[in-house]
């Protein structure tokens, strides 16, 4: 009898007993997301690392993501004060200095007409925060919808996180997921909105960018930006650290650190704790469903603003610039540069897009960031 | 808080002339200081071969004189000899201003044992 009590008890303290058909589905989810990390490697530094971070906090009982009991000395759980890295901003800005690290801005401060190729692929964020809030969304979710179309995870999480924690975990799922689908996304509307003479144009050779120009940018563009939306100082500042730690020269090991060790720990912290942020009682919703669809359509507009824009430089240009950088406008660095590069080369062999796109890439980056700080200037 | 469509399409409206003017300012940021940069820079490479120009007047004040292949010249500078072939004196004088720029080397610094043009 003792045996079958001890059995018992054993299965009443095991999650087994606990487990919800909820929580079964969000392991579902978590399987799904590892299988799409690991064997169709879609962002996978960011993919597994959520998708192991839902699985942990769907397991009954493990209390990973519990607080400290009021009144006790007893500690909550480990992602709960992992977690306080989200909550505050700290991982997504320190996520911005290792970009800053890791970017080259040269080709930006060559041709700085990039920059309103930056500006136009912002048009997903306002067009899907008005369909959200078509949809019942509050506006501060619809913003935070919204930011998915800046195709910049850190900045989609650093918004959302202020203005609709709750949404954190599928804006954060989705915004990455539609990242690493940029390459399937971005072609047909490129190919739907492009002629085949547009696609084919070579652009002429940038010119070379001084030292001194490179050092001076990150400077001059912490101060105006600041100055102007002091809300986005948090991703502005770290952003052009990391970039003034890499042109600087003269912190070699700074600049090291920032765009490998320090960038990769944060990358981890910021991963499980956000996918562990993904709940069954809070994912399993009609509302995740919307979100993943705002967020294509978000990706959408942008694409589309940033080609029409693209279209506009071409004409206004006499012909010399191709229409295809104006899609590498999403941030999403440097992924979406690529796609402009292949659907160039596709159209002609010989094109070289890859240094032109790169300008309105990291462009791009400063367009999201900027636009978060309207909006958190707006809702917060 | 709720707001409704009309308000909605007008904040998005708003929102993205913010994101197009503050984008707009940059360039415009971005090109007066790639501009004033590049002056000094002109200016400080200019300056640099007026002086290099100078320390060849001193040292090799006749450069017919100084060779007598017309395709080779011996340059004597402050630390050593130079020798240019198939190169000017002024477009020398310019690589090695332009080299000493670059490497953030003073000129004073710097020795340069030859200087040939590729032939194409």
């Amino acid at each position: 009898m003792m045996f079958v009590d001890a059995l018992q008890t054993i299965w009443r303290n095991s999650g087994f007993s606990a487990i919800t058909w909820q929580q079964c589905v969000m392991i579902g989810i978590a399987f799904v997301l590892i299988y799409l990390a690991i064997v169709k490697k879609f962002e996978p530094l960011l993919l597994l690392t959520i998708a192991f971070g839902v699985l942990l906090a769907n397991l009954p009982l493990a209390g990973l993501m519990n607080e400290p009991p009021a009144g006790s000395d007893e500690p909550g759980g480990l992602l709960y004060y992992l977690y306080l890295g989200v909550k505050k901003g700290i991982y997504p800005s320190l996520i911005f200095l290792g970009i800053g690290a890791m970017t080259d801005f040269g080709p930006l401060i060559a041709r700085p007409s990039g920059l309103f190729l930056g500006a136009a692929a912002q048009l997903g964020i306002f067009s899907a925060f008005l369909i959200a809030l078509a949809l019942g969304f509050t506006p501060q979710e619809a913003a935070s919808i919204g930011i998915i179309g800046g195709a910049d995870g850190p900045t989609a999480i650093f918004l959302t996180t202020r203005l609709a924690p709750e949404l954190l975990p599928a804006i954060a799922i989705a915004a990455y997921s539609y990242m690493a689908l940029i390459p399937m996304i971005q072609p047909p509307l490129m190919r739907l909105l492009t002629t085949k003479k547009e696609r084919e144009v070579k652009m002429e050779q940038l010119r070379e960018v001084t030292k001194l120009e490179r050092i001076c940018f990150p400077i001059a563009v912490t101060v105006f930006c600041i100055l102007l939306l002091p809300s986005v100082a948090p991703l502005i500042g770290m952003l052009m650290l990391g970039n003034l730690f890499r042109e600087s020269g003269v912190v070699e090991r700074l600049s090291e650190t920032a765009q490998n060790a320090l960038i990769n720990i944060v990358t981890i912290f910021l991963g499980v704790t956000v996918g562990a942020t993904a709940r069954a009682d809070r994912f399993l919703s009609p509302d995740t469903l919307k979100i993943i669809a705002l967020g294509l359509i978000a990706f959408a507009f942008s694409t589309v603003g940033g080609l029409l824009f693209g279209k506009i430089m071409y004409w206004l240009s006499g012909g010399k610039i191709n229409p295809l950088i104006g899609s590498a406008g999403v941030s999403a660095v440097p992924m979406a540069a690529r796609v402009s590069q292949i659907e160039g080369q596709k159209a002609n062999p010989s094109n070289y897009l890859l240094m032109h796109a790169m300008g309105p890439n990291v462009a791009g980056v400063i367009g999201s960031a900027v636009a978060a700080g309207i909006l958190l200037a707006l809702f917060g | 808080m709720s707001i409704s469509m009309l308000d909605g399409l007008l904040i998005a409206v708003f929102s993205m002339t913010v994101v197009f003017s503050v984008l707009c300012i940059l360039y415009l940021v971005i090109t007066a200081l790639s501009k004033t940069l590049n002056k000094v820079g002109m200016a400080s490479a200019s300056n640099a071969v007026k002086q290099a120009d100078k320390q060849t007047e001193v040292t090799a004040p006749a450069p017919a004189a100084a060779a007598t292949d017309k395709d080779i010249n011996t340059v004597s500078i402050s630390t050593g000899e130079l020798k240019l072939i198939n190169v000017d004196e002024k477009t020398a004088a310019l690589i090695m201003a332009i080299v000493s720029h670059e490497s953030q080397i003073p000129l004073s610094e710097l020795c340069f044992k030859s200087i040939r043009a590729l032939e194409e």
